[in-house]
């Protein structure tokens, strides 16, 4: 009982102005907020997919859509390979982020830098794999409007597989694209020592929720549009 | 935020720990999603894909609670983030109900969409590159529709 | 680490800039002080106010003057009004232009923007805004967007007319009308830009009333207009970026080849349209999904100035406080659940119809809990009539009428014979149109003797109250009448139907007290920018007699808004008449013997 008084005083005591009820600055309430917000775009892209899925007779089966992989012959036949080395890729250079969260921390630059090469790497091989996917399915005749894949139960498909997969991992991607500026930018400003004159490494915390961000929404992006 | 990082033991063993329970939901969730390959019984389909479901929203949970730090916040952050995303709920079943009110609707009283949806066609020989399509951006569909 | 100073740092940037030289760009411009970012979203937004007020005046011509012609609209209009009389496609294009300025220009930007900016700042205690970098960002992509908009009003094939919802396939298909070829585009872009904008401030809002309120300015004890420009500022972040998504499909569907939302359509003279499988139905869920809380990010901040205005004016704590806070968050959260309102005859499942119909039914329990608050904040007050309590008062009143026919509204059953007739019309003009303009009105006479250091005309003020009040119910409240005999909206002329022939009396009038309000709106406007410059100066530094932080800041403040400390606050800010004494200011301290409120 008295755990419970005691964090209710002080509870009380964040909300009483002069001070920050979450204890963190404005800027990462504002990321957080901004995220909520982004997830609500999201929300929207995926929401409305599984609207014209739910409103839609047959749709395409993802094993046979995405069953390829750089270098392969044609014919290959490997679904959700390709596509879970891109979702690996992801959550390594989500967890470097993390490392480079916590060494900006510990104060620690050579530690910021070495985890941040590592992300922006990790950024911009998941791009590099997107960009072959894309490729290849517009190969084999795929893009906004244009759909040669058929429905699992035979019948002709509507162009929303395609059309929903391309606007939505394109604007999954965008965000991808966006985190590897802002962590180029972060490294630059790492190198430059300006966190260290500031003294703290905050801007690196805000760059990393907002890349974690975009590991999480591949989460859902990955759920949905290759195992469901 | 330097006095919170030291409430909770050591960070660099609980990064390690989330990435190794990440890493083993996604090998689930692969698994899952090849064993569902070669399944035709739509029950046990679904059963399947709500279990993936289940863990999507787990790897999110991790995601969210230690990467992003959520969870050795003040609550005051955490209800402020975690509540509004409940809307979610409402958002999800009323679009995802009315889609399928709409199916059901066509399926009903649109015999073209009807009869549309049940054309078999005929699929494509594997490595064939739909050339022909590529030029027809206007006409997106006209291959499928004969 | 310095983590405390992190947290603080802001608030000493405010002091410095009084030393600095202020050239006419960097003070009128590219100001990053909220003060001056407010005035030039009411500017911006007054000027939007006038044009889309005088779209109106141009289309109610049309309505209330079917037959006639006007030579001197052709000399405005040029093509689009042959002979004098507006075409059928510049009418559409009037009342579709009228709808987006309106509400989202002059009732978000313009309201929201002006007093989320004023006011947070002020009335926290803070020296400006979180980021006031961000803030000048909000207006300026605002005024981007205002920008875009007016181009599209000169493109060659019109702006955008197919309604201010902007449904696919009049949206989405280049042939569908004139204005849905470049028109829409510029319409898109303009929006695009308006989501950004309005994303930047809700940012903003959020982060400095959370982080930057004074020191004893606990969260009970803001002012009432702070929770209500805080719940609309959560409610434009979390419900703008669906419609962003909305119209990035829309986009997509118009300009490379995907059927989002097309199935099945033929066109006159182009044939059968090769898109298959989207959905319209998912744009106006989409759409609405930010359209109703949209709603009420046009009315929150309205009532939140309306409880403050009214405690002050009436010398009285506002009624129960702790139920004005519940019924503003109780209106927040609803407002995300029952969009699908707007949709019941759109091919909507009827079961969810009726989930939606209880959900929305529910809104009218914390609509009465305000109402009845405001009433019981009035009763047995010692009222000031000043033009701004005037227009508060007139709020609540037209909330009420407007409010009620809400309740017709949300049922299915009558909507299926209601929705798309003038009923709906007036509704929604009365409870949010001009309520929010009457909260609006009401914060610019109270609020300008603080913005610009001068008074307000009272006498012109009073004019333009009961013109505009008494205007808006001859306006509305006919049209009523004219729904529930089946007259719909949006029809370019009704003279043609024997039953609607009935109302041509009735429409020439309502288009006459139209023009007539219109034009005392103008009153308003000389006033406004002769008061800025003649206006009677303000010699008292609480010209109402207020309980609130921003009346502890010099007449005219500068930038940083206090010159010295920023004032610590020791209560809440309703109290007035308490133990005899006529107002306690936030910063005065808790007496000894006083009893607590």
């Amino acid at each position: 009982m008295s755990n419970v008084t005691t964090a209710s005083t002080k509870e009380a005591k964040w909300w009483n102005g002069g001070k920050s009820p979450f204890d963190v600055e404005y800027g990462k309430v504002m990321m957080w907020y901004f995220l909520m917000s982004d997830a609500f775009t999201f929300g929207a892209f995926l929401i409305a997919y599984g609207t014209v899925r739910f409103s839609t007779n047959g749709w395409p089966n993802p094993n046979e859509v995405f069953k390829s992989y750089p270098f392969a012959g044609e014919g290959t036949n490997a679904p959700l390979v390709f596509v879970s080395i891109m979702t690996f890729i992801l959550i390594i250079s989500s967890v470097t982020m993390v490392l480079a969260v916590h060494a900006g921390k510990m104060m620690d630059k050579k530690g910021v830098v070495r985890n941040m090469i590592f992300t922006i790497i990790g950024g911009i091989a998941f791009l590099s794999c997107q960009a072959w996917e894309w490729n290849h399915l517009h190969h084999e005749g795929a893009w906004w409007g244009m759909n040669p894949f058929i429905n699992a139960d035979g019948t002709a498909s509507t162009t929303n597989f395609t059309n929903f997969f391309f606007t939505i991992t394109g604007f999954h991607g965008f965000h991808v694209f966006s985190g590897v500026v802002i962590n180029i930018i972060m490294l630059i400003m790492t190198l430059l020592n300006k966190f260290e004159q500031r003294g703290h490494y905050l801007m690196i915390e805000k760059a990393g929720l907002y890349w974690h961000f975009v590991d999480l929404v591949w989460v859902f992006v990955f759920t949905c549009f290759y195992l469901l | 935020m330097s006095e919170n990082t030291h409430e909770h033991g050591d960070p660099i063993a609980e990064i390690k720990k989330v990435t190794i329970i990440l890493s083993v939901l996604t090998i689930i969730e692969l698994i899952l999603g090849f064993w569902m390959i070669g399944i035709t019984s739509e029950g046990l389909r679904l059963a399947i894909k709500g279990t993936i479901v289940i863990l999507m929203l787990a790897k999110a949970f991790y995601i969210v609670a230690y990467f992003m730090h959520l969870k050795h916040e003040l609550k005051n952050l955490i209800m402020t983030i975690v509540v509004p995303l409940a809307l979610f709920i409402w958002f999800i079943t009323a679009f995802l109900s009315d889609g399928n009110s709409f199916r059901n609707l066509r399926n009903t009283y649109d015999p073209h969409f009807k009869a549309q949806s049940e054309i078999k066609v005929e699929k494509k020989a594997e490595g064939t590159h739909a050339t022909e399509e590529k030029e027809g951006k206007s006409e997106p569909t006209e291959t499928k529709k004969d | 680490m310095s983590h405390e100073a992190v947290l603080h740092s802001h608030d000493s940037h405010g002091h410095d800039d009084h030393a600095h030289h202020e050239t006419f760009l960097s003070k009128y411009v590219f100001s990053m002080d909220h003060k001056m970012i407010a005035k030039q979203f009411l500017i911006t937004g007054m000027v939007w106010a006038v044009l889309g007020g005088l779209m109106s005046v141009l289309f109610r011509l049309q309505l209330g003057y079917p037959d006639a012609s006007f030579p001197w609209l052709e000399s405005i209009l040029g093509k689009w009004a042959k002979g004098g009389q507006i075409t059928p496609e510049a009418y559409y294009a009037l009342v579709t232009t009228h709808g987006t300025v309106l509400v989202f220009f002059v009732l978000t930007a313009g309201l929201s923007g002006t007093f989320a900016n004023f006011l947070i700042p002020l009335q926290i205690g803070a020296r400006d805004m979180a980021s006031p970098f961000m803030n000048m960002l909000s207006y300026w992509f605002f005024l981007t967007a205002s920008i875009v908009m007016l181009c599209s009003l000169f493109v060659e094939t019109g702006p955008f007319s197919g309604g201010w919802v902007a449904y696919p396939p009049l949206s989405a298909l280049h042939d569908a009308s004139p204005g849905s070829k470049s028109g829409m585009d510029l319409w898109i872009i303009s929006m695009a830009l308006f989501v950004v904008s309005s994303l930047l401030g809700g940012l903003n809002y959020i982060a400095t009333i959370l982080n930057m309120r004074t020191k004893g300015m606990s969260m009970t004890r803001l002012p009432l207009t702070i929770w209500a420009l805080f719940f609309t500022a959560v409610l434009g972040v979390l419900s703008f970026p669906v419609l962003l998504s909305g119209f990035i499909l829309l986009i997509f569907d118009r300009n490379f080849g995907t059927s989002f939302y097309l199935s099945d359509i033929f066109v006159n003279g182009v044939g059968a349209l090769s898109n298959e499988g989207g959905s319209a139905i998912l744009y106006q869920h989409l759409f609405w999904f930010l359209g109703h809380p949209e709603v009420y990010i046009i009315l929150l901040p309205a009532m939140g100035m309306v409880s403050e205005i009214m405690s002050v004016n009436s010398r009285k704590p506002i009624f129960g406080y702790m139920a004005m806070l519940g019924s503003l968050f109780a209106i927040a959260v609803l407002a995300f659940l029952v969009w699908a309102h707007h949709m019941f005859v759109t091919g909507l499942n009827p079961f969810l119809g009726s989930v939606f119909v209880l959900l929305t039914l529910l809104i009218a329990v914390p609509s009465a809990i305000k109402v009845f608050n405001w009433l019981t904040t009035l009763w047995r007050g010692n009222i000031r009539f000043t033009p701004g309590m005037l227009f508060a008062i007139g709020f609540v009143s037209l909330f009420i009428s407007g409010g009620l026919t809400g309740i017709w509204l949300g049922n299915a059953a009558l909507d299926i014979h209601l929705h798309d007739t003038y009923f709906v019309i007036a509704h929604f003009h009365i409870v949010m149109g001009v309520a929010s303009m009457f909260g609006m009105f009401a914060g610019v006479y109270h609020w300008f003797p603080k913005m610009y250091g001068r008074y307000l005309n009272n006498s012109l003020g009073y004019i333009h109250f009961w013109v505009t009040l008494a205007g808006a119910y001859m306006i509305f409240w006919p049209m009523h009448y004219e729904g529930l005999a089946g007259m719909p909206r949006r029809y370019f002329d009704f003279s043609i139907w024997e039953s609607f022939k009935q109302f041509a009396e009735l429409n020439r009038f309502i288009s006459t007290v139209a023009m007539i309000v219109f034009a005392t709106q103008i009153l308003f406007l000389i006033n406004f920018f002769y008061s800025i410059f003649k206006g009677r100066k303000v010699t008292d530094l609480n010209p109402w007699k207020s309980n609130t932080l921003e009346w502890t800041t010099p007449i005219n403040p500068g930038h940083g808004n206090w010159p010295g400390e920023i004032p610590e606050v020791h209560r809440w800010p309703y109290d007035y008449g308490k133990d005899g004494v006529d107002f306690i200011p936030q910063d005065v301290p808790v007496g000894a013997n006083e009893s607590s409120h």
